[in-house]
């Protein structure tokens, strides 16, 4: 009787987890689901009260993000600033990280506070002065301007996240490898940075979603040649109309290599992102 | 041949870890640094293996100045107090690493890993990682990955400290025996003093950076030159009585018996170990202390505090007026509250300085 009585309440106990579980996941899913199917859309049926959920899909909003506003360049312009700049953040940044984990130097504590204060400053102080630089540089406009904006930007998160994981691992594994034969170069070659791949993995996302989707600087510093996706998207809206089957398709084009980075990192990422709380 | 280290000082900012320290060992020689944690005995052992610089001083390997030399090019071999282990590497790969970085064959590699694996016992764990593995295997990996490449020096920090008590004592021997028989010259870090008598062949006790006595184990534990070393080494520990001598060739101290009994060479110490304020310590081991019947010529009076029987042998600990002894006899028959004399036998008698 009670062994009955514990199954169904056990059961209805897991009824329930899954229940919170799906409402969480409709939560968080249904915006996409509504951008995706909105990029699907024709104009008329786009607005419509009560929504309309069954419609011939086209993809009539994308040809003309190609056509009208030329959302190729603007994707290969993000693609190219966005991947160097975030190569040049996490390169820099590690080898900074690792300096500042590893070795003796004096006032580490300051030179890291000091890169830190980069980011104190909110971009939109800067962006005036920014702004006067590059015109005076000859910049303005051009992929070296937004890369070195957003490698900056990236810059000191990739420092101070990556010198917890560097503390992380044992000193006495990279020593060992200086005795075993290796130079420093080789034993972080070879010993530590197989070990930072999680916490690589981890990092380099945030870095690259947070310049992927930057859009105060890309707006500000850009006219022409070197637009990025961001500034695209928003130019779907305008005073007098507000073209939402375009907007949905362009915040579709844009999660797109997101989604894509996120799952070739997957394997390390959960564990890059949970190595704090479980670490062995 | 050997390690030569002279006058090494190691400082970290105004923090003095090692203070000028000095020693010679021969080739093949088991040497044990000893002492409490921050005694420097580590730093000393990192320096000679080039992970820490001294701040002055220098340091020879087999006739080669390697002051300030990278550890790669020492030829020396290491086995660290957590294994230092490469955890994303299977147990081969971690030993055949030092020959990878070296270049030798492939085939090589094979035939000089598994030889040295089944020296040690762990050919059956080739293919796993190192958190598959006991602490016991992890230590035989981080041995087999050390000596694989036939090391002329090798170093070792507390490589057995995070073992339980019964592996210890297995690994104990084990390290002991394959070092001797590859006739590696060694030196060994540890806080525990009966590793140090059972493994080396001399000891360095150190103390606040400084080496207070080097020696064989046996002359450390019969003779130690101060009250540091006496009390450190041995357990039970040696019964040490604060004695003085401010009036040259009489000295005095709390047991007069004792202080009464001690023999003339030993007596002839007492100048050279008094400190600035005459003092010095009378020592004597708890196994040499006898129980004799009261009043016994040469013997204290003493009251039996507490008894602890362990099987093989008794500690008796007792009171002699003021000062606190232990005893260690064979199994007795004496019980708490017993009066009876303590008789210490002159030879045994040591004069240690403060």
């Amino acid at each position: 009787m009670s062994m009955q009585h514990d199954a169904i309440r056990r059961g209805s106990k897991a009824a329930l987890a899954y229940a919170l579980a799906l409402l969480a996941t409709a939560f968080f899913a249904f915006p996409i689901f509504w951008m995706f199917t909105s990029s699907l859309k024709g104009d008329e049926i786009i607005t419509a009260y009560p929504p309309v959920w069954i419609f011939a899909p086209s993809l009539q909003n994308y040809v003309k993000l190609v056509e009208d506003l030329g959302i190729m360049t603007m994707f290969i312009n993000s693609s190219i600033i966005v991947g160097l700049s975030t190569c040049l953040a996490m390169i820099s940044g590690t080898l900074a990280a690792y300096a500042l984990a590893r070795f003796d130097i004096k006032n580490k504590q300051m030179i890291a506070f000091e890169v830190l204060s980069i980011r104190m400053l909110p971009p939109i102080v800067s962006v005036v002065p920014m702004f006067i630089l590059a015109r005076w540089l000859g910049v303005f406009d051009t992929y070296w301007l937004l890369i070195a904006a957003y490698a900056l930007a990236g810059l000191p998160f990739v420092v101070w996240v990556m010198r917890v994981f560097i503390q992380d691992i044992p000193q006495s594994i990279e020593e060992a490898a200086l005795i075993d034969g290796c130079s420093r170069v080789e034993a972080f070659w070879r010993v530590t940075l197989p070990l930072l791949m999680p916490g690589l993995a981890a990092t380099m996302v945030i870095v690259f979603m947070f310049a992927w989707n930057e859009f105060l600087l890309a707006s500000m510093l850009t006219s022409k040649a070197a637009k990025t996706l961001p500034v695209i998207a928003a130019n779907t809206l305008n005073a007098k109309s507000i073209a939402w089957g375009m907007a949905s398709a362009a915040g579709v084009v844009m999660s797109l290599p997101v989604v894509v980075l996120v799952l070739l990192m997957q394997r390390y990422l959960v564990r890059g992102l949970t190595l704090g709380a479980v670490k062995g | 041949m050997g390690i030569q280290i002279k006058d090494v000082r190691k400082r970290f900012g105004a923090l003095t870890v090692v203070n000028g320290v000095s020693v010679d060992i021969a080739e093949g020689e088991f040497f044990v640094l000893l002492g409490e944690s921050g005694c420097g005995k580590t730093t000393t052992l990192r320096m000679v293996a080039g992970l820490e610089l001294p701040t002055s001083g220098s340091i020879h390997i087999n006739g080669k100045d390697v002051t300030y030399a990278e550890p790669r090019h020492r030829d020396i071999a290491m086995a660290f107090q957590d294994y230092g282990l490469y955890p994303n590497m299977t147990v081969y790969e971690n030993i055949a690493f030092p020959l990878k970085i070296r270049k030798v064959s492939k085939a090589d590699q094979r035939r000089k890993v598994e030889e040295t694996a089944g020296k040690l016992g762990i050919f059956n764990y080739l293919g796993r990682k190192p958190f598959q593995l006991s602490g016991g295997q992890r230590q035989r990996v981080s041995l087999a990955r050390a000596l694989v490449r036939n090391p002329k020096v090798f170093l070792m920090d507390e490589p057995l400290s995070n073992l339980d008590a019964k592996l210890r004592a297995v690994m104990r021997t084990e390290i002991k025996k394959l070092v001797s028989e590859l006739g590696i010259t060694t030196i060994y870090v540890t806080h525990d003093q009966i590793e140090a008598m059972s493994m080396a062949d001399r000891i360095a006790v150190m103390r606040h950076g400084d080496m207070v006595q080097v020696g064989s184990p046996l002359e450390i534990y019969d003779r130690p030159l101060t009250h540091f070393v006496a009390d450190f080494m041995g357990s039970p520990p040696m019964n040490l009585f604060p004695a003085s001598m401010t009036t040259a060739g009489r000295p005095t101290g709390e047991v007069r018996e004792f202080v009464d009994a001690i023999p003339d060479h030993e007596r002839d110490l007492i100048s050279s170990r008094l400190d600035a304020s005459g003092q010095f310590t009378l020592g004597i081991r708890p196994e040499h202390l006898k129980l004799v019947q009261l009043g016994s010529p040469g013997s204290a009076r003493a009251v039996v505090d507490f008894v602890e029987p362990l099987g093989q042998t008794t500690n008796v600990y007792l009171t002699a007026g003021e000062k606190r002894l232990i005893a260690v006899t064979d199994r007795c028959v004496s019980h708490v509250g017993d009066v009876v004399g303590v008789y210490a036998p002159p030879e045994f008698l040591r004069v240690v300085a403060n």
